[in-house]
């Protein structure tokens, strides 16, 4: 009998202490969990920012391994709702995503796309420098046109780059750029309800010459949509052929018309569900032979069958692939003949 | 003693008892309410979440302030000069494709008249379609450049100067066009000539509406130069540094002034020398109409550069002109035309 009582004892005590400490654990350790879990992201993210020159939102996720070797980045986002063009919750977002480089036109060229664009409703400019900083020349022109957009910034290591300004079909200007704005794009809307955010994305290139049509005609892709382009492969347009059914069937090209998809970046709009739904969809880097840059990042998230044509049935050139000519600065000399703080 | 110490014993034992029911009975309690959230929130999210907040309310307000902002903007301020830009064009591969981006820009621009002018002996389809369609208040003229006077194929472009009939043309119409509107608000405009394939800030419009005779600014990308400029000194124009023959009356480009469309009309005669040496073409419009001490600089006194000298790249068509031999060529229905090739055939 006592050895009962005993046990009885031992139990009674035992028990009100455990539920004591269930209790206290539950209301006390998850904060102090928190915190700690806190400080070695943050140790983490001091030892990335030493990498980069300035944060003012760095990308939180986990990078995939390959990017993490190419990408050194800063990014930073600004949204300026003010003026027109108006915004209406009813139409998808064209991210228009540009790359571009720091070159003596550079400025007029981002002027006269930033008058073309102040006329499209609902548009979002995002605009990567090939830079391993954002300069200063594009800062203030971006504040001035009272767009939306976000700037962004990747250097394109070395030997990727051109050698000089000799055209060299094989190494791809630009990729890393769009790759860049690929993945932003990725890590800002995938948090978000995706129908709440209809969008397209379109790689327009600094010097090429958009009628305003080819955005609304761009507006209504459901998956990919394609349209001839003017000035490109040697030929007064190249275009997509689209039979009776208005499926596009094949291209009108003479540059290698079997690359699967025989287009220019500006001749093709991806709807931004597909590209959040194949995240691993990029343009390839490494290894691509002239011409199929595109080819590398169509090929993972579409089909032939799946292109939409657009432009009447791809019969009306809405975007010319214009070139500008490099200006002759040969009275600049060595020393450079003009004032050097005023900005062109 | 052992008694005492049972006691003890008990009333530990109820001591522990109730404290334990009290306590199971207040977990219980705990089961079902909601925790109070906010330490498991990350600081990111509850930024986000203020963020889009205040995003909804300023897109309410811009909502709201939309309505009172238009009729402002509609309203037309009275005697706004009107800027007369007078653009000369010849049928090239991307000539559809510079005023199309020409008129993008222009589309910004308030009390703008378009006065464009074809180097051409009739009016093309593809100007008349797309100046239809551009939105704009324009004037289409046409005028052929005399064939010794024509740049050929193969020529550098600076070998002659281009555009000077068109120039002259426009400007005729100008003042026809004014002579039958005495009065004077028709004499209130600015003059500017602007060719298409230059890049224009919409800053720069705004600079030369108040000229009173001739206004100057530095032009980007010019002279072989980063930019070209007039030098000012005292509110005048004392020099210009360029490059490139300083010594001309007015080492300027064509883009680089505009001129007082009161002065354009009181100097009848004043126009392009479609034979002078190469450069000397701005200076033979304005040496009858204004000395260097009259000019107006702009551009914050001609230190900022609201305007680029930009040149297309004439595109490679050796597939076409492949093609075009097979006769495979594409499709010429759809626009996008050069008479030069088709010459070729």
């Amino acid at each position: 009998m006592p050895k009962r009582r005993d046990i009885l004892a031992i139990v009674l005590i035992v028990l009100p202490w455990t539920l004591l400490i269930t209790v206290w654990h539950q209301g006390a350790i998850n904060p102090l969990l928190a915190a700690r879990k806190a400080s070695p992201w943050h140790h983490h993210r001091i030892h990335e920012s030493r990498r980069d020159s300035r944060n003012t939102f760095t990308l939180k996720k986990p990078c995939s391994a390959e990017n993490n070797k190419d990408i050194v980045e800063v990014v930073h986002t600004e949204y300026v709702y003010s003026r027109p063009p108006p915004w209406a919750a009813v139409l998808p977002t064209l991210h228009v995503v540009t790359p571009t480089y720091s070159r003596p036109v550079q400025k007029a060229e981002l002027t006269r796309l930033a008058n073309t664009f102040l006329h499209v409703p609902n548009l979002h400019w995002i605009l990567v420098e090939d830079s391993p900083r954002r300069t200063p020349l594009v800062i203030r022109l971006l504040r001035e046109t009272s767009l939306n957009y976000t700037h962004l910034n990747v250097e394109t290591p070395r030997n990727y780059k051109l050698r000089g300004d000799t055209r060299d079909p094989r190494i791809p200007r630009g990729t890393m750029q769009r790759n860049l704005a690929l993945r932003w794009l990725r890590e800002t809307f995938s948090s978000n309800n995706r129908h709440s955010q209809p969008g397209i994305v379109y790689f327009a290139d600094d010097d090429n010459t958009y009628s305003l049509e080819l955005f609304e005609e761009m507006r209504s892709t459901r998956k990919v949509s394609v349209w001839p382009v003017a000035f490109v492969g040697g030929l007064r347009y190249e275009s997509p052929k689209v039979n009776t059914l208005g499926m596009v069937y094949g291209w009108k090209t003479v540059f290698d018309p079997h690359r699967p998809f025989a287009i220019d970046m500006a001749g093709f709009a991806v709807n931004l569900r597909l590209i959040l739904f194949k995240p691993q969809a990029y343009f390839k880097l490494r290894g691509v032979k002239g011409g199929y840059q595109e080819s590398s990042l169509l090929r993972e998230l579409v089909t032939l069958n799946d292109l939409e044509p657009k432009a009447a049935n791809c019969t009306k050139v809405l975007v010319w692939h214009t070139r500008t000519e490099k200006p002759v600065l040969v009275n600049e000399g060595k020393k450079g003949f003009t004032d050097s703080n005023v900005e062109i | 003693m052992a008694t005492r110490m049972k006691l003890k014993l008990k009333t530990v034992f109820v001591l522990y008892f109730m404290v334990s029911l009290m306590g199971l009975i207040y977990a219980l309690m705990q089961l079902g309410q909601r925790c109070d959230c906010a330490e498991h929130d990350m600081p990111k999210d509850r930024t986000i979440s203020r963020l889009r907040g205040e995003l909804h309310r300023l897109q309410e307000q811009m909502r709201k302030a939309e309505p009172t902002k238009l009729p402002q903007k509609l309203a037309v301020k009275p005697a706004q000069p009107t800027i007369y830009v007078i653009t000369p064009t010849y049928t090239r591969f991307v000539q559809k494709a510079e005023l199309t981006r020409l008129a993008q820009t222009f589309l910004h621009v308030p009390q703008l008249h378009w006065i464009l002018v074809e180097d051409s002996p009739h009016k093309t389809p593809l100007v008349s379609g797309f100046l239809a369609s551009s939105g704009l208040a324009y004037t289409h003229l046409h005028t052929p450049t005399p064939r010794d006077r024509k740049l050929q194929e193969g020529d550098p472009s600076w070998l002659k100067p281009r555009g000077a009939e068109q120039r002259n043309e426009g400007l005729r119409w100008l003042r026809e066009d004014r002579r039958g509107q005495p009065g004077a608000d028709t004499q209130l405009g600015v003059v500017y000539f602007a060719d298409d394939d230059n890049t224009y800030s919409l800053q720069l419009f705004e600079e030369m509406r108040g000229t009173q005779r001739v206004s100057v600014w530095p032009v980007g990308l010019v002279g072989g130069m980063r930019y070209e400029r007039p030098v000012v000194e005292g509110g005048k124009v004392v020099r210009f540094h360029t490059g490139w023959r300083p010594s001309r009356p007015f080492p300027l480009d064509m883009a680089g002034f505009a001129v007082s469309l009161k002065l354009v009309i009181a100097n009848q005669d004043a126009c392009f020398d479609g034979d002078a040496p190469m450069g000397f073409l701005e200076s033979s419009f304005l040496q009858g109409l204004v000395t260097m001490d009259e000019l107006e600089p702009k551009a914050e006194n001609c230190t900022k550069v609201l305007v680029w000298h930009t040149r297309t790249e004439k595109p490679k068509m050796k597939r076409e002109e492949a093609l075009q031999k097979q006769g495979l060529g594409s499709d010429t229905a759809v626009e996008d035309n050069d008479p030069t090739h088709l010459q070729a055939l």
